[in-house]
């Protein structure tokens, strides 16, 4: 009995006993050499489960399975509303965060003027002497007008067509959540500029802030650092506008977007 | 699935392969560990021993918690699959309109053109910048970005904060308490919808009722945003506050009749249609 190991699969005497060409032998042989070091089959194994599960046939849609003839077609573009605030998003994080470079939430004076505050002068400084800033900024507001537009509009489309009954109830309150969000993120980037608008815009939200009952003056307090105005409110409101509600609203819009993956898009019958 | 077997079964079931070996068999079998039959002539592999508990066996096996969740998960399978074999949902012989490239040049052309207009509104109409902030002189008009002009507007809703006699006029809730309740009401009814409405009824046609309410939900956020520029409006057209504050009431009902009419009528001559093509695939519960 020697100890030498035993080869329990003997490849090499397999192999011979197939009469190979030459290019199947050192294909095998390489193949062989890979796998006992690399347990390539393993791997092969996952391919080969992709490409079943990607060359799956796709099931008929509504308008072909109820013999719609394509009626509906006016209705497809209004199913574009949910990508299109999506892509508006994007496009303002990325103006936002170039933005952002320039901006500091501060309400401390500048230049012995009263009023002029390094926020408020910052954006005159982006507006007017960044080069492309006016641009920048013009093109961060719009893409958040165009957000806030569409999600509106996107919610209407699923109550019209009745996409968020039954099992897509989730969806609808997540959406809900969503848009509050949006509207919230709309609110806190109207403030930072410390413009006139700004400032009064901030002061009813402080008033609403304190008439919620029982708990209003903790959220006052929370939210907008205080019952008037000043640096924290404005540091608040920066610190939301970039750094808390993009992680929320990036993390839901991945859920939301994701319940639509897994459950499907309602499509009108 | 072998759902049904116990833990017993498992052990006293007789083994078929120990009937058929011959009898001097014994010695072999002492050092056999691995319990599989080694008849086969081709390299000594050997299946794994049938007495080993499966995955599935094990999670059979458990209690508690995982063990109901094993079970459910097992019920859900199931349905799902009688579910597919009643279907009568017909798949298409061929594959699908393809995602590359067809698709994929689809959505880059849409997204493209989305972002190029947003562009071109950027540069079109840059943002004013209204002057700095000054606590000491309030602005003639202040007012939050459009999207909140109907959440502001609700906040005006003192005419129909109710003053209670019993109070001696005085109101239950101060009216600032009122607007924020109003704006909390009209969210968690929107949020209440799918548990109120369901059923497989998708277009407007369907269901007039609901699709009034949402015509008439749309024409208040717009009447309410009005009320919440009131002084502008005043300004650009002959409307007295009063005059506004009750159009911005009737008008969504008004809207929501007019949609329940309209929707009521096209359903007659639509539903036969409809009923012919949908519900007699899916009949109605």
């Amino acid at each position: 009995m020697s100890l030498e190991r035993k080869d329990d699969y003997d490849h090499g005497a397999w192999m011979e006993s197939k009469d190979l060409s030459p290019i199947e032998e050192v294909y095998l042989t390489a193949l062989i050499w890979l796998d006992r070091r690399l347990r390539i089959v393993d791997y092969l194994e996952l391919l080969e489960d992709m490409y079943y599960k990607t060359n799956l046939q796709m099931p008929k849609s509504h308008t072909e399975q109820y013999n719609l003839d394509n009626k509906f077609w006016y209705w497809y573009p209004l199913y574009a509303l949910g990508s299109f605030s999506t892509i508006a998003y994007v496009v303002a994080a990325i103006s936002g965060a170039l933005l952002g470079f320039y901006y500091a939430p501060s309400t401390q004076t500048v230049g012995g003027e009263t009023l002029r505050t390094v926020a408020y002068s910052n954006v005159l400084f982006i507006m007017g002497d960044l080069n492309f800033g006016l641009f920048l900024r013009s093109l961060h507001r719009w893409s958040a007008q165009v957000m806030t537009a569409a999600v509106f509009l996107h919610m209407l489309r699923v109550y019209f067509t009745g996409a968020y009954k039954e099992p897509r109830e989730l969806n609808w309150i997540i959406g809900i959540v969503l848009i509050s969000l949006t509207m919230v993120f709309g609110y806190t980037g109207y403030l930072l500029p410390w413009s006139q608008l700004s400032y009064w815009a901030g002061q009813i939200g402080v008033e609403m802030a304190l008439s919620i009952p029982l708990i209003g003056e903790w959220v006052a307090q929370l939210v907008f650092g205080g019952f008037t105005l000043g640096e924290a409110t404005l540091q608040r409101m920066y610190i939301l506008h970039v750094f808390l509600l993009p992680f929320v609203v990036t993390g839901l819009i991945a859920v939301h977007i994701g319940i639509v993956w897994m459950q499907g898009i309602a499509e009108p019958h | 699935m072998s759902g049904k077997r116990t833990d017993t079964d498992d052990s006293t079931e007789p083994r078929t392969d120990d009937i058929s070996e011959p009898e001097g068999s014994e010695a072999r079998r002492a050092v056999r560990t691995d319990g599989g039959s080694d008849t086969r002539s081709d390299g000594g592999i050997v299946p794994q021993d049938d007495q080993a508990p499966t995955w599935s066996e094990r999670k059979q096996r458990t209690q508690g918690l995982s063990r109901l969740t094993y079970e459910y998960f097992e019920r859900s399978r199931r349905e799902d699959e009688d579910l597919r074999r009643a279907s009568d949902y017909v798949e298409r012989d061929v594959l699908a309109f393809p995602t590359w490239p067809h698709e994929m040049i689809r959505n880059l052309a849409i997204t493209s053109f989305f972002i190029g207009a947003m562009f071109f509104l950027a540069a079109a109409v840059p943002p004013h910048l209204p002057g700095p902030a000054n606590a000491n002189s309030t602005p003639a008009v202040i007012l939050p970005d459009w999207y909140l002009y109907w959440s502001f507007g609700l906040l005006k809703l003192t005419p129909l904060n109710p003053e209670l006699a019993l109070l001696g006029g005085e109101k239950l809730v101060s009216d600032r308490v009122y607007g924020v309740v109003a704006n909390l009401v009209v969210v968690s009814i929107i949020a209440m919808v799918p548990f109120l409405n369901k059923g497989a009824a998708r277009r407007p046609v369907e269901e007039p009722g609901w699709a009034a309410l949402g015509v008439g939900g749309v024409v208040f956020a717009f009447t309410i945003a009005a009320l919440a520029v009131k002084n502008l409006i005043a300004a650009t057209f002959p409307i007295g506050n009063h005059e506004l504050f009750d159009v911005t009431f009737l008008l969504p009902l008004v809207a929501a009749f007019l949609a329940y009419a309209v929707l009521k009528t096209m359903r007659e001559g639509y539903m036969f249609e409809l009923n012919r093509r949908y519900f007699r695939l899916r009949p109605p519960k």
